[in-house]
């Protein structure tokens, strides 16, 4: 469950948190991660994104189905993606 | 997969079929029968077919455990037909491979679901039409993605197919053949989708058999490969819908793996009892048996089979237990088991010398035909490496999970005490990656301080507590470790797959452990620990912590039980803690 004190996740706070995640899994800066690039396009393979799922779960506190991700290949897809499954928890 | 209520089974729900199996086969293999050694022995030296074997197993309706009871098949509970699988690799790996197939080929549409579609393919294999299922092509293998072999539609509906499957079991004499194929050329997760290809549904022209591959092992099976050419297949052929192929296909390797340990646990109990017998027996004179340093080594083989049947006994009621976890269950005992008994028949051909290494119509022993025909259980169906790949890609799930003391209770006291009833198995409750970490290992602390309770009430004994204690120590260390690695995308670190071998060492453990604290829950009163002590020691042994030489003589104790029954069949750790027969384990 979500804490309710927390500031609630917008489509802009996901995808500030998922280029940050996808940085430091690529181990490079933010600023040069483009949201709209395929992430596979970044060398996250299919496999690899599963275990950026986890830490999406952890993040949000909620249990994700990980092929969100791969129905949803860019960071842009999936903030939004993400905002709509939360909205459901809300 | 499964919709009977529990209350409807008897206690031991494997016990009818497996005990009817048994006795089969026990007849199947006398003089002149299509299981006799010789005949079997022959089928190997010129590389054919068991195609008589295969049809004594479809008169006595092993097919029928191949498809779910709600699509008209008999599978009710996974843990029934992995037994039964193992039945037959004790006696032969290459019938098991050759005729189990069919339940690995049909698979995915039984986690698809789609009940007119499973429904149809329930009827063909009850007519007795062998499934195959073809993922790998000439120039891929374990890359499920990067396949070649496309499925485009066709102009006037449905789907033309092309392009070349090899290096397939079953692939010339499967009437049926799960094919994965790319349906968006650009390829990716929802990139490729997979479907039932009927071959007596296409003209000669649209697929071609390529040649037989020789193999080193299991020379009789039929080991091909088959080519496209733009194969017309009608709009109910898809299974699942389209993009799902991969996704599908993962889970179904859930199951396909979990099967290949099955196998892999009868050609351990295989390689053991002609080990036995062999020590046993007087040559010239002398009884290899009365050898200490022999009976050490067949002790420690022994353990390793008993440490192995253990996890797989908790990975084959897995799937309804604790079905979210399967993507780490199957993947630990798919790398697990397979190593452990390629090492336990290398550790038993020591001792039978040359004698391990004669041709199998020597009247000595099959023994070199059960080491080649093990050998590939290892390297299909997803290597070794590939699952500890796929471990390691969940140790941050796993870690956490143990750090915060998480896991699921219920689903574990289900694997973990083989009396109790299964709950149906639903595949919806399948994940690409676990959704709760690894309840067998997470419930080690507990598990460790239920054995100290144990302890202070007189019911077990100090040095059980103490290798149990140093097991948990690993396992808190090894969790700290796990947590650690961080790699970028396609560079796991080499380490990571020591980290993961240690894993699958404590799963199998722990496994042990659960399942014996579990008896001695039902018995309420203290049960013997031979066989456990032997588990941990092993365990800790590969795992290359220290054991005292005082707590190695627990295998000499397995080995004395083993020797005094050599031909018997092999005895799990249940049978060792229950001697009433009332559990016989995954093993028997
Ligand atoms: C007797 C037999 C029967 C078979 N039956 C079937 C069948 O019925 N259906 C079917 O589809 N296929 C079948 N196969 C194919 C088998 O599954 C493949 O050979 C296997 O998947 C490996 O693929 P590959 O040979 O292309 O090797 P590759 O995938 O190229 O792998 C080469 C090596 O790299 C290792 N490796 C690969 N990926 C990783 C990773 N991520 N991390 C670490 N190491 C890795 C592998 O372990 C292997 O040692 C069969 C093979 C044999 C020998």
């Amino acid at each position: 469950m979500s804490d309710p004190h927390a500031e609630p996740h917008t489509v802009d706070s996901l995808r500030e948190w998922l280029t940050n995640c996808v940085a430091s899994h690529l181990e490079r800066s933010a600023d040069t991660i483009d949201t709209s690039v395929r992430l596979s396009d970044y060398g996250l393979d299919s496999l690899y994104v599963l275990s950026v799922a986890g830490e999406l779960e952890d993040h949000l506190d909620i249990s994700l189905d990980p092929t969100l991700l791969w129905d949803n290949p860019t960071i842009d897809a999936l903030s939004e993606a993400l905002a709509k499954e939360l909205a459901q928890y809300a | 997969m499964t919709t009977a209520s529990p209350a409807t089974r008897a206690q031991d729900p494997s016990a009818a079929p497996l005990e009817r199996l048994t006795r089969l086969l026990g007849e199947l293999t006398g003089p002149g029968q299509p299981f006799s050694p010789e005949a079997l022995a022959e089928l190997d030296r010129t590389e054919a077919f068991p195609t008589e074997a295969c049809r004594a197993l479809d008169t006595f309706g092993l097919r029928r455990f191949y498809v779910p009871v709600e699509h008209g098949g008999a599978l009710e509970s996974f843990d029934v037909v992995m037994r039964l699988l193992r039945a037959v690799s004790r006696i032969d790996l290459t019938v098991a491979l050759s005729h189990g197939k069919t339940y690995l080929g049909a698979a995915a549409t039984w986690i698809a679901g789609e009940p007119e579609a499973a429904r149809r393919l329930g009827r063909r294999i009850a007519e007795g039409t062998p499934v195959s299922c073809a993922l790998t092509e000439r120039h891929h293998g374990s890359d499920l993605m990067a396949g070649e072999v496309t499925a485009r539609p066709a102009p006037d509906g449905g789907w033309l197919l092309s392009g070349e499957k090899w290096l397939i079991n079953l692939a010339t004499r499967g009437g049926l053949v799960t094919v994965l194929a790319r349906t968006d050329e650009e390829g990716g997760p929802r990139g490729f989708s997979l479907f039932l290809v009927d071959k007596s549904r296409l003209a000669p022209e649209h697929f071609t058999h390529l040649p037989k591959v020789p193999t080193y092992g299991i020379r009789g099976a039929d080991i091909s490969g088959i080519a496209f050419h733009d194969a017309p297949l009608p709009e109910d052929a898809l299974i699942g819908r389209v993009g799902e192929g991969i996704e599908i296909i993962v889970k179904a390797l859930h199951f396909s793996r979990t099967g290949c340990v099955a196998m892999s646990l009868g050609a351990g109990d295989h390689a053991l009892a002609l080990a036995a017998e062999f020590v046993a027996q007087d040559a010239d004179g002398v009884r290899l048996a009365q050898d200490p340093y022999v009976r050490r080594e067949l002790g420690e083989a022994a353990a390793g089979l008993l440490l192995s049947d253990a996890a797989g006994l908790v990975a084959a009621r897995s799937p309804h237990a604790l079905a979210g976890e399967m993507s780490v269950v199957s993947a630990v005992a798919k790398a697990y088991v397979p190593t452990e008994v390629d090492d336990l028949i290398a550790r038993l051909l020591h001792l039978l010398g040359p004698y391990g290494l004669l041709r199998p119509d020597d009247p000595h022993t099959g023994f070199a035909k059960v080491e080649r025909d093990h050998r590939i259980i290892g390297i299909f169906d997803g290597s070794s490496l590939v699952n500890r790949s796929a471990l390691i890609e969940q140790f941050p799930r796993i870690a956490r999970g143990y750090a915060k003391g998480r896991w699921d209770a219920e689903g574990l006291a289900e694997a973990t005490n083989p009396h109790a009833p299964l709950r149906p198995m639903r595949p919806r409750e399948l994940g690409l990656v676990s959704s709760g970490g690894c309840s067998i290992v997470a419930g080690l602390p507990a598990a460790v301080g239920e054995l100290r309770d144990l302890a202070v009430r007189g019911h077990a004994s100090t040095a059980l507590t103490t290798l149990a204690g140093q097991l948990l120590d690993v396992s808190d260390r090894l969790h700290q470790d796990m947590a650690a690695i961080r790699f970028p995308p396609r560079a796991v670190p080499g380490h990571a797959f020591r980290l993961a071998e240690r894993f699958e060492s404590c799963f199998a453990a722990a496994s042990a452990l659960h399942l014996w604290l579990r008896a001695a829950a039902r018995a309420r009163g203290p049960i013997p620990e031979a066989a456990l002590l032997a588990c941990l020691v092993k365990a800790l042994t590969d795992l290359e912590e220290p054991v005292d030489d005082a707590d190695r003589t627990a295998f000499d104790d397995l080995a004395e039980a083993v020797l005094s029954r050599p031909s018997a069949p092999f005895h799990s750790l249940l049978d060792h803690v229950e001697p009433t027969g009332s559990q016989q384990g995954a093993a028997s």
